[in-house]
């Protein structure tokens, strides 16, 4: 190391492919000891893919890693990064909320605590004394079920900095990464985390922050690093970056790709939605007009992903309601059941739970919806179905007896969607619908939606992915904190100005 | 997996290969007895109550859900019958609609406490079958009770068709209506996805938890009647008869469903199963073996077929 300071972290030339997706293009990353390193990048980018290689769930292809300037071998063996000095707070925190405080500070610290006996009363004293000197309002025998958000998160974090704190081996402070720990807090909170993360580093401990909020890296971070499609764009200083300059980088310049969502004629919407509330989301109205694509999209915990769940019944809204033709019906009584009568048909995003059952077979799967309550089933005919719905939507399968299990992903939701759409739906609601789908499945799926609008279906469809709205979205709505802050139509749906939209949002709410 | 690949078929009958295998084994070392025709007339005739046991375990476990009371509830109505009829001198009009009545009322229960508190079935009817062995050992004084009419009997265990107890009739009917309830009524499929996919079962219109409280009502009168041909059978009602069906029951369910519609509970599988267990046992005991060999056998089977469908489970996961 030639600089005054070994880096705690080095990480050069880190390379990790997917059955051929480069995941991470070789990808560098230098953190310094007792700073806070952002890293930033859309969905995709590979900001989770190299994360995961850090705590040993991913195998790299290729790269070297360096901590405190000594060579760590990769792959690094589950369970072995907190002997590195590297501690993870992933955003669902990893906390037990039935046990107590204490025994969530001291679970998994074997290193440190002794097998055979603990001294629970030495180990609330120490519980106690940290959390005085990171000024933290918890006590040891709290329930962490009965802690406020905020608190849970500087719990998992105060466990993950006591990990590595004295980084038993080697001496030196440690490194945290914490992964998207805010999207779900207030303002308010937030900057109590921040005022931590800063009392940590002030201790030498280095932090890499995660996160698809630029105002919050531009506010906590020295310097971030950014990632486009698995290459490192740029690491920046914060100070001395402009806010435009970071979004450029992160969504990148403007490709246009072949945008599938021709101009609608003016005409009457058929489904409009009012007053629609659930647990993030308030008071949302929206409508879609005949053969409209209407995407819905925000950063996470945003809401964009809960309208869908309740115009379908699969949760239930607060309040809200819905015309669909003309009908009109309060969304709080919709049921999975109620929604199909009135034919609206929902593909969810958890495939593997929601939308399929795995160990059934493609009959089954394709047939449920058809069934009703018939006492006589024609096995022959119901076979025949799904084929036709197999021919149709080009699900390539053995045989409509196979399990679904044995599909690929593409194939199992182009089944899911020919399941929903033999019922002619008024309203398709999607949810992530391309979510670890392949190119070639995803076109077949936006050329089915396409037919769909061609026939006059609406389409509501939330998704993450920007580029998938570019292609096929007529109009999108941008989602934040709950609230619709703006929306796109025709030519200005591009990829880099919902983008823009999404990180836009943000500054008018922390201007608020 | 091809459906009219050999090893697909080899493993639909492998069971019943195993149960040839098993009849000509005993046959040749014991002709004389055990290849006998009352042999294997008794057995079939005797054993048709764990049969419909065993067909009532099958619908709550394809729902996901487990009843550990169904063996109680065969003993609680077996001894309600014997009361009744014997004690009571009521007619067989009035006792069988209320036998059913008991099982049904149980399912109620079990259902209730299972959806309403979200409290795991296992539990629920572990506890709601010890009280209904409580209530069996109250009302007959822990004793057992002869003297029932010779009515049921004669409908029961006397009257025969080919040499074979009208029982085993009996448990082929209801097998047939289970086979064509799960294959052919949408009630099945909402069934299975109740057990397999309720997720996706729910957002697609299935309202899952009156599909589990079917369920368990549907396994309380299959108790019920299963309690019903047991007093008809032995003439009598003994406090702990149940005790020893639930095992073989769960035994013959997991195993049946190794068979026939493999990895799926099946009614034809179960009826198979049975009747595997049962000949073994008959089998190893005319060569002398004793009772320990029941345990041995019900225990050993059980276990081997939770291995073997976890087997066949991860071998189509690792083809994948």
């Amino acid at each position: 190391m030639s600089t005054a300071a070994v880096p705690r972290l080095s990480i050069r030339g880190l390379t990790k492919t997917f059955g051929g997706a480069r995941a991470l293009d070789r990808a560098d990353l230098t953190v310094l000891p007792g700073e806070v390193h952002g890293l930033l990048g859309t969905n995709g980018s590979g900001k989770s893919t190299l994360i995961k290689v850090l705590s040993g769930y991913h195998a790299p292809h290729e790269g070297t890693l360096q901590i405190d300037g000594r060579d760590v071998a990769l792959p690094m063996p589950l369970g072995r990064s907190e002997a590195h000095g590297l501690a993870f707070v992933h955003q669902n925190l990893g906390l037990l909320p039935e046990a107590t405080v204490l025994e969530n500070l001291i679970a998994g610290d074997h290193e440190r605590l002794n097998a055979w006996r603990i001294n629970w009363r030495r180990e609330a004293d120490r519980a106690r004394a940290l959390f005085a000197e990171q000024h933290l309002d918890l006590a040891p025998g709290q329930i962490v079920r009965d802690l406020s958000p905020v608190q849970q998160a500087q719990l998992a974090i105060v466990r993950a900095a006591d990990r590595v704190r004295e980084h038993r081996h080697h001496g030196t402070p440690g490194l945290l990464v914490l992964d998207e720990p805010t999207p779900f807090l207030p303002q308010e909170d937030v900057r109590a985390l921040f005022a931590m993360m800063r009392r940590l580093t002030g201790s030498g401990v280095a932090i890499i922050f995660v996160s698809h909020d630029i105002d919050e890296v531009m506010e906590v971070t020295d310097r971030s690093t950014v990632l486009r499609d698995g290459k490192v764009v740029g690491t920046f200083d914060t100070a001395t970056t402009e806010r435009p300059a970071l979004v450029e980088a992160i969504v990148g310049r403007a490709v246009r790709v072949a945008r599938r969502a021709e101009p609608l004629p003016a005409a009457d919407s058929v489904v409009q939605v009012t007053g629609l509330s659930g647990q993030i989301v308030r008071d949302i109205a929206l409508s879609v007009q005949p053969g409209e694509i209407l995407g819905l999209t925000g950063l996470i915990g945003s809401g964009y992903d809960e309208v869908t769940t309740l115009l379908a019944g699969a949760r239930s809204a607060a309040s809200g309601r819905l015309t669909l033709a003309g009908r009109s019906l309060p969304v709080p009584g919709i049921t999975p059941a109620r929604a199909m009568s009135e034919r609206i048909a929902l593909i969810p995003a958890d495939r593997q739970r929601a939308g399929i059952a795995p160990d059934l077979t493609l009959t089954e799967n394709a047939m449920l919806p058809m069934l009703g309550g018939a006492l006589v089933l024609n096995h022959g005919r119901l076979r025949a179905a799904t084929r036709d719905i197999m021919r149709r939507f080009a699900v390539k399968a053995e045989s409509p007896d196979q399990a679904a299990s044995e599909l690929s992903g593409g194939n199992q939701q182009k089944l899911v969607l020919g399941k929903w759409l033999q019922r002619k739906p008024l309203l398709l609601l999607l949810d992530e619908p391309t979510q670890g789908i392949d190119i070639g499945a995803r076109q077949e799926i936006y050329d089915r939606l396409t037919e769909l609008c061609a026939a006059g279906g609406a389409v509501i469809c939330a998704t993450s992915e920007f580029e998938q709205l570019e292609i096929i979205a007529h109009r999108v709505l941008v989602f934040d904190r709950g609230r619709i802050k703006a929306e796109l139509k025709g030519d200005d749906v591009t990829k880099s100005a919902i983008a823009e939209a999404c990180y836009q949002a943000q500054v008018s709410h922390a201007a608020e | 997996m091809r459906p009219s690949s050999l090893t697909y078929q080899l493993e639909r009958f492998g069971l019943v290969i195993v149960w040839i295998g098993f009849i000509a084994l005993f046959g040749a070392l014991r002709p004389d007895t055990f290849l006998t025709w009352s042999n294997f007339s008794t057995i079939f005739g005797s054993e048709a109550v764990l049969v419909i046991v065993t067909l009532g375990l099958i619908i709550p476990l394809t729902a996901g859900d487990f009843d550990l009371s169904i063996a109680q509830v065969l003993t609680l109505v077996s001894m309600s019958v014997a009361i009744m009829d014997a004690r009571m001198d009521l007619p067989m009009a009035v006792v069988l609609p209320a036998a059913l009545a008991i099982g049904a009322a149980v399912g109620l229960i079990n259902g209730a406490i299972t959806l309403y508190f979200r409290v795991h079935s296992l539990i629920v009817t572990l506890g709601v079958g010890t009280f209904l062995h409580g209530i069996t050992l109250w009302i007959g004084n822990s004793q057992t009770i002869s003297g029932v009419s010779m009515v049921l009997m004669e409908w029961v265990i006397i009257q025969r068709i080919f040499g074979i107890p009208i029982a085993f009739y009996y448990a082929i009917l209801l097998a047939v209506l289970i086979w064509y309830m799960l294959s052919f009524t949408a009630f099945g499929q909402q069934l299975l996805f109740t057990g397999r996919g309720r997720e996706v079962g729910r957002l697609t219109g299935v309202s899952v938890g009156r599909v589990r409280m079917t369920a368990f009502v549907l396994s309380g009168l299959l108790g019920a009647i299963a309690g019903i041909l047991y007093t008809g059978t032995t003439g009598s009602a003994n406090p702990s008869s149940g005790t020893y069906l639930l095992l073989p029951a769960f035994a013959a369910a997991f195993l049946g469903a190794t068979c026939i519609k493999p990895g799926r509970f099946n009614p034809w599988g179960s009826v198979i199963a049975v009747y595997f267990l049962v000949t073994g046992i008959n089998g190893l005991s005319v060569l002398g073996f004793r009772t320990f060999v029941q345990d041995l056998f019900y225990g050993g089977a059980l276990v081997l077929a939770v291995m073997v469908s976890q087997l066949v489970s991860g071998r189509k996961e690792r083809a994948l």
